[in-house]
């Protein structure tokens, strides 16, 4: 191609581009990626960087599949008689449940914008640009994401997944069929599930009061993707209740929308019984009604949502925490002893419950620790049933929630609530104070403690009598309490109102040091307390681990200089080196 | 009561403010005039110790405020250019947290807030998030922040930004009021109309310096012009406005 023509072609994109239509789509999909609050709200990463972050998990878990499917490894395991459909089903399935996870997350995470806001009314309304064609616009916005979305999250999937199954066949239209129905099943599961949230969102805003629909908004979003997740943990039981399905004849299966798709992608495989075709179809017919639903709920909310955009308020005007005040008076008198953690402690709370980004991130945690915990007690009662003492998965349980919630807390400590106003925090608070660690406890002990002695010790207590129960409430309060102090170690903020760390240069490290963490905490102790029980001296060990734990971290805390310790406003470490300007002035 | 003394501050070696100097006293009520760049919004910053200034030092009763800034901002009331505040708390929660921080006990904090959310006509949606509330309404409330613990030296950026007709007027003559009882109020404002009718005493800053300090009456006579406005043009506009607005409807016009 010549250098005119690259030009000439430029040209007529720019100009393309530049004509209103285009120009309001790129609007709508900005709003719908960026969020409503793109500019002010810190947590903007760019399009590429989300879009890689979202292909990850599926190029990663078929990375690691290549070891199943090898033809060498297979022989070393005398695997002769090797059926790689029959093998990739709990696979097939698995990536759909991601899929459909992934997508639904986004759906979830952009549910605010998909509509447009006040600020596209305040821009838009005045100039003389049709309603239909605002509609219109964005109508095409989010059929192009929902697509862009959708092939992103299966990318990888679709081109890696098929080369591993088909690596020990020697026929290549072996891996193209694969490749061509897992790539359409992945798809339509995450156009599914896209369209399936946005359906939801429409609904209930076309069916609520408005206001009503602000109110809930935050718990049904969190309550989708705690769903989500959750969904994640039948991957271990439902590609084996799929090959059930002709002998059972009132299947949950009929009820979960991922296993109507495992269903179809067997049906156009040709490995479909009658059963397993009806499911199938189901998919098929679901897809189409979540895409018409979407449809007419988007069309007719739109007129609530921005023709009379100016009639309403973001907000219900419904009392906020009228109820609950007493509760913060009491802590004030038990464990809120100075003004920083009274003051703290609340907005720290009104923050986690009420600030929609946080209350999503923070499900989300408690939705993994959710999926980790049901898939340990699956395969525990699975194993052995209930016996005389708890075995290992079951002692662990407790501690993988709480590993998981206390992970997510302090991860959304870091995340910034808008900065914009933290001047009241700069103007008001003295930056001497060391009093950070103290809050960031409070806010942690609240979240994990009463779950652990309101629901946890009444049911070990219920199945394994006292002293199993104390014993083992007594561990996990020790280990959540030691946890706590190793992960606010160098916290010197108030949450919430710092800048966004810089956590790409940490991200790899900080994820291995979670996961290492996870097994240490969780897998680790377990084992050693179910051993414990059985000979207590062994239960010394813990006695060790905590005092060296504990002096580890004091002696790190004694170690910090006195300017670390101040209270901080920024999340971004000091800068490897500034100019001096020594010359200045000279 | 409280003394600039040669504040400057560079942006990346950008001067935004060049050695002010003034001294309000207390009683005074000085307006801060400018136009937009003129260095007000940073000098309302350094004041308030927000900002640390590249050169120069703000004393409050004589002592550099770097040297107790917690002690300082105890008696400084502030209210911002913008009200950024978070949408999730309601106006009282907000006003709650703000007296707690200021370390004012439980039961005089609940009195004080809810008097003056009565007063300020919030009382009726002091449970509500402020992401309902109106650009005035969020404005009262900072309003309601800077005043809780009765503070000596009062710092306001555009306090009237947003303010219904009666509000403004309850304003102006509070500030007055607080005045009168010897609190120091440095009050920086666009709306020459306001400044003249409330300040006793004018900094005008044109950019990032001083180019007119003194008590209203006295900087009037010294420039000629009876009126506030006449006496900003004089000083600070360089620009003829009937000359501007021939041009942008020739502009419209052409077009």
């Amino acid at each position: 191609m010549t250098s005119g023509t690259r030009t000439l072609l430029a040209a007529k994109w720019d100009a393309s581009i530049r004509r209103p239509f285009p120009l309001l789509v790129r609007l709508s999909m900005n709003r719908i990626f960026y969020g409503s609050n793109a500019g002010e709200e810190e947590l903007n990463i760019s399009m590429g960087v989300v879009l890689a972050l979202l292909a990850v998990p599926g190029g990663f878990v078929s990375i690691f599949l290549f070891d199943k499917y090898g033809s060498f490894l297979q022989w070393l395991r005398g695997q002769t008689n090797f059926d790689p459909l029959a093998a990739a089903l709990p696979d097939e399935y698995f990536f759909i449940v991601l899929s459909m996870a992934v997508t639904g997350g986004v759906a979830v995470w952009w549910w605010k914008s998909i509509f447009p806001d006040g600020r596209d009314f305040a821009n838009l309304a005045p100039l003389p640009i049709a309603t239909s064609s605002i509609f219109l616009a964005n109508s095409v916005a989010i059929l192009l994401l929902t697509c862009l979305c959708a092939i992103d999250v299966n990318a990888a999937s679709s081109l890696l997944f098929p080369f591993a199954v088909g690596a020990s066949q020697p026929r290549f239209s072996f891996i193209v069929q694969f490749a061509a129905v897992h790539g359409l099943v992945v798809v339509l599961a995450s156009i599914f599930s896209f369209l399936a949230v946005f359906a939801t969102a429409g609904l209930l805003m076309l069916l609520l009061p408005y206001s009503l629909f602000c109110r809930i908004s935050l718990y049904i979003r969190t309550l989708i993707v705690t769903l989500l997740l959750a969904t994640l943990s039948t991957s271990f039981a439902v590609p084996r209740m799929i090959l059930d399905l002709p002998r059972s004849s009132h299947s949950p299966l009929r009820f979960l929308p991922s296993a109507w798709f495992l269903a179809f992608c067997q049906l156009l495989r040709g490995r479909a019984d009658p059963a397993v075709a009806e499911l199938g179809h189901l998919a098929i017919f679901a897809l189409v009604s979540a895409c018409v639903v979407a449809l007419i709920a988007y069309t007719l909310s739109y007129r609530r949502c921005f023709v009379r955009l100016l009639e309403l308020t973001d907000t219900p005007p419904g009392h906020l925490g009228v109820r609950t005040s007493w509760i913060f008076h009491l802590l004030d008198l038990l464990i809120l002893h100075t003004p920083f953690q009274r003051a703290g402690y609340r907005f720290g709370l009104k923050t986690l419950f009420r600030n929609e980004a946080h209350a999503v991130v923070l499900g989300g945690f408690l939705g993994l620790g959710v999926v980790f915990a049901s898939r340990t007690l699956f395969s525990a009662f699975n194993r052995s049933g209930l016996t005389p003492l708890p075995s290992a998965d079951v002692l662990s349980i407790p501690l993988i929630l709480s590993y998981c919630l206390l992970i997510g807390v302090r991860f959304v400590f870091d995340v910034p609530a808008h900065l914009q106003a933290n001047w009241t925090f700069r103007f008001l608070l003295d930056k001497n104070i060391h009093e950070s660690v103290a809050l960031g406890r409070r806010i942690a002990l609240c979240f994990v403690s009463p779950w652990i002695f309101l629901v946890a010790f009444p049911i070990y207590l219920h199945f394994w009598g006292w002293t199993v129960a104390l014993l083992h409430i007594a561990l996990v309060t020790i280990w959540f309490v030691l946890l706590t102090e190793v992960l606010l170690v160098g916290f010197r903020k108030l949450p919430f109102t710092c800048t966004y760390p810089p956590f790409q240069q940490s991200a790899v490290v900080s994820v291995i040091g979670y996961v290492l963490g996870y097994f240490a905490f969780t897998a680790a102790t377990s084992e050693l307390e179910s051993e414990a029980l059985l000979s207590p001296v062994r239960g010394e060990v813990f006695l060790v681990i905590s005092l060296v734990v504990w002096y580890a971290i004091d002696r790190v805390r004694r170690s910090a200089v006195e300017v670390d310790q101040h209270l901080t406003f920024e999340g971004a470490p000091a800068a490897p080196f500034e100019f001096l300007h020594l010359t200045d002035g000279g | 009561m409280l003394q600039a003394i040669e504040l400057t501050k560079h942006y990346a070696s950008i001067p935004a403010v060049q050695d002010v100097t003034f001294e309000l006293k207390g009683g005074q009520i000085l307006g801060c005039l400018g136009p937009n760049g003129s260095g007000k919004s940073t000098t309302v910053k350094m004041l308030t110790g927000l900002l640390e200034p590249s050169r120069g030092r703000v004393l409050y009763r004589g002592e550099d405020i770097r040297r107790d800034l917690v002690g300082y901002r105890r008696r400084l009331g502030y209210v911002p250019e913008e009200p950024n505040l978070y949408p999730y708390l309601s106006g009282r929660e907000y006003l709650e947290m703000v007296g707690i921080l200021r370390g004012i006990s439980q039961p005089q904090l609940g009195k004080r807030v809810d008097s003056l959310l009565a007063l300020l006509s919030l009382y009726p949606s002091r449970h509500s998030a402020m992401a309902s509330y109106s650009k005035g309404m969020r404005q009262r409330v900072l309003l309601i922040a800077s005043l809780l613990d009765d503070p000596e030296v009062l710092i306001l950026d555009e306090p009237l930004s947003g303010l219904d007709v009666s509000s403004a007027l309850v304003l102006k003559t509070l500030i007055r009021a607080l005045g009168q009882q010897g609190k120091a109020v440095f009050y920086c404002s666009h709306v020459l109309e306001v400044v003249e009718r409330v300040c006793s005493h004018l900094l005008i800053l044109r950019q990032g310096a001083v180019i007119a300090s003194g008590s209203t009456d006295d900087i009037q006579k010294r420039v000629g012009h009876s009126s506030l406005e006449g006496t900003f043009h004089h000083l600070v506009e360089d620009v003829d406005p009937n000359k501007v607005t021939r041009d942008i409807i020739d502009v419209i016009r052409a077009a």
